[in-house]
């Protein structure tokens, strides 16, 4: 037994001695002649350093969509792999990931990673290797390249219902408040633009905090002074559940209700027991929808990972985003990262939700949006919105 | 004027957290000259020693004896492991408490998962003070870190065992030739830091996220206490506690918690030129 694999192993060794041979005489070239080789698609995402929850998340949808392309036969005959590379929730680190993922291990496309700034320093390596990044996170709009693809909303389709909505219930003047990172910036500016025209509401307050901080008694307490009725909030991962727990405490939510920007299910289990409860959002996607393709979705889901884990839209547009690889790789022909490209641009994809259509310009996706608030363990829909288009940012 | 006692109510809050955080970190630096860079990971450990108590279905309470209790431990253990090889090598201690903290938080992350975990606070009631609400959970901690105050100076100036601690801390060879186990001190001591740490932890986890980074967030603030105090008396890292909590929290209550952050680092930086060894002085040499 034990000398059989050890003979196994010397073999394979030996393999992949003449492989990376191989490699090494025709770099990146090895990799893609063979007919049934995998097609490999580098997923750069955070699974350690502090946003390992929304990592999780998006491997989630993309273990789903790999499985089922593969059981239903791959693409163009070929299987598809994905690589994951853990980023560390850093931007130095997803470089270096990128590089290797596109130049050792020959992938047609890259997706991930969660964070702006992690994914506005491999933009740079995208745009030279010719290797499109399908990212899917929701984002501040402005990432316009031929070779970045965005999955996920811009702050136009998060803000533009949400906002008039949360004005016309709970009515009053609008705080914000949020991380000091170009995210909630970015946002509060749209923000800003729809309160003003739109809605013709006030803004009682805008504010920022630092990463890290973890006593927020001052903050509250002016929020609560300001005489606000909603609080617009963009403060992601640990520091913005101390905030919630500590503006609970305070009463706070007695006087303002919370619109929560970059809202993920994952957040709800830390609040304990009835807390957390009435947050509203918008989103691409609620697993407790009521539509046949959001409810198989959900049990495939928990088929493969327990019937425990949250799903959030991390989950399901992460699925879109290869799904749509898929798409325009049939569309084409051929696989390839111009062929990505190429496919991806103007394609139109059936999504759990409905019809997603990506840009043929702005490479950004018009897709059904959904208003929610939080309710026991997950979220409930409130309206569904129907499809909204982004105003990606792109000049 | 009710404006003004909140300002003092938020700030003497946020000073007496950063204590109780502190005192822990102070003891085993000042004490002992290990800067305990796990100090954060050994709060992380009381919370969540809370938190699996609680998901057991044991009381609060039960919690809040138990944290102190098995930090203490993992901090005897520590000690006895590590800490007492590289007591000389100060740059090491630092690499070595590192290393532990990097083990701890894994090691959390592998039993826990890296999300956050809910706790409960044992009671949930708001007081209302100076006509607006406020938590009572939060005097409970203010008590609580006042007790763990005054309790680490009576047991420093006021027992057997504070004289003979002292008493090392002045010269270790004389007091080792009066028949004091310097050994026993430095366990207990260390022991009796992390137990802090863990107490700590377990008061806290009710008002803030629980989750495997929670360690950092106060640790910065409680370095930066000690610098600006001085770590050669007890009282050092409680006054620098007291500048950097007050001038952050009454900045932030004004202004923002993005220009609190800026003045508390200049304060720092102006007051570690003008006393390089604290206010209260660096003490042993």
């Amino acid at each position: 037994m034990n000398k059989v694999s050890r003979r196994r192993l010397l073999a394979s060794g030996a393999a992949a001695a003449a492989a990376a041979a191989g490699a090494g005489a025709l770099p990146g070239l090895a990799t893609r002649v063979l007919a049934a080789d995998p097609i490999r698609v580098g997923a750069v995402l955070p699974f350690s350093g502090g946003l390992e929850l929304f990592g999780n998340q998006a491997k989630l949808g993309l273990d789903l969509a790999m499985k089922e392309i593969n059981d239903a036969g791959g693409i163009l005959g070929r299987p598809l792999e994905i690589l994951y590379e853990d980023n560390k929730t850093d931007p130095k680190t997803s470089v270096e990931k990128a590089r290797t993922l596109i130049g050792r291990d020959g992938a047609v496309a890259l997706t991930g990673p969660i964070l702006s700034s992690s994914r506005d320093a491999m933009a740079a390596t995208v745009n030279r290797s010719k290797v499109p990044l399908l990212y899917a996170t929701n984002y501040e709009g402005g990432a316009c390249s031929r070779y970045i693809f965005s999955f996920n909303t811009v702050p136009n389709q998060e803000l533009a219902k949400l906002l008039p909505y949360m004005h016309e219930t709970f009515g009053g003047s609008t705080y914000m408040f949020g991380a000091d990172y170009v995210w909630p910036q970015q946002m509060f500016e749209a923000a800003k633009g729809i309160i003003g025209q739109q809605v013709g509401g006030e803004v009682a307050g805008v504010e920022f905090t630092p990463w890290g901080v973890k006593e927020f008694a001052p903050v509250i307490r002016r929020i609560a002074d300001s005489g606000a009725k909603v609080l617009l909030f963009a403060l992601p991962g640990g520091d913005g559940i101390t905030f919630i727990k500590q503006a609970e405490a305070f009463g706070l939510f007695d006087k303002v209700t919370v619109a929560f920007l970059g809202f993920a299910e994952t957040y709800l289990g830390a609040f304990g027991p009835g807390g957390g409860q009435n947050m509203w959002v918008t989103v691409p996607f609620v697993a407790s929808g009521a539509q046949p393709g959001v409810t198989d979705f959900v049990a495939r889901i928990r088929a493969q990972a327990g019937e425990e884990v949250p799903i959030s839209h991390y989950v399901m547009t992460h699925y879109n985003a290869i799904n749509a690889l898929r798409d325009a790789l049939q569309r084409k022909g051929e696989v390839g990262p111009e062929a990505v490209v190429d496919g991806l641009e103007g394609l139109t994809v059936s999504t759990p939700t409905g019809p997603v259509s990506i840009g043929s310009a702005d490479h950004h996706v018009t897709l059904p949006m959904f208003l929610a608030k939080t309710e026991g363990s997950g979220l409930v829909t409130v309206e569904d919105l129907g499809r909204i288009a982004p105003e990606a940012g792109c000049s | 004027m009710d404006q003004a006692l909140l300002l003092l109510l938020d700030a003497a809050n946020y000073v007496l957290v950063i204590v109780l955080v502190a005192m822990g970190l102070v003891i085993v630096f000042g004490l002992m000259r290990v800067i305990n860079m796990a100090h954060g990971e050994l709060f992380l450990l009381g919370a969540y020693t809370l938190v699996m108590l609680q998901q057991a279905g044991v009381s609060y309470w039960v919690g809040l004896v138990a944290a102190p209790l098995l930090v203490g431990g993992v901090g005897l253990l520590m000690e006895e492991l590590v800490i007492r090889h590289i007591y000389h090598r100060f740059l090491d201690t630092i690499l070595a408490t590192w290393g532990l903290s990097i083990i701890i938080k894994q090691g959390v992350i592998l039993l826990f998962g890296p999300g956050a975990q809910s706790t409960t606070a044992p009671f949930t009631a708001q007081l209302d003070l100076l006509g607006s609400s406020y938590p009572a959970y939060r005097l409970f901690i203010m008590g609580v870190a006042l007790f763990v105050v005054a309790g680490t100076f009576y047991l420093f100036f006021r027992t057997r065992f504070g004289l003979a601690a002292r008493a090392v801390i002045a010269n270790r060879d004389t007091a080792a030739c009066l028949g004091l186990s310097t050994r026993a001190f430095d366990r207990a001591t260390f022991a009796y830091g992390a137990a802090l740490a863990g107490l700590a932890g377990a008061v806290m986890a009710p008002i803030m996220s629980v989750d495997p980074q929670m360690g950092l967030g106060f640790l910065i603030p409680a370095f930066l206490s000690i610098l600006v105090g001085g770590a050669g008396h007890l009282g050092g890292p409680v006054l620098g506690a007291g500048l950097i909590g007050a001038t952050d929290s009454v900045t932030a209550s004004l202004w923002s918690p993005v220009l609190a952050q800026v003045v508390v680092f200049t304060m720092a930086v102006i007051a570690i030129r003008i006393f390089p060894t604290g206010i209260l002085g660096g003490g042993r040499k």
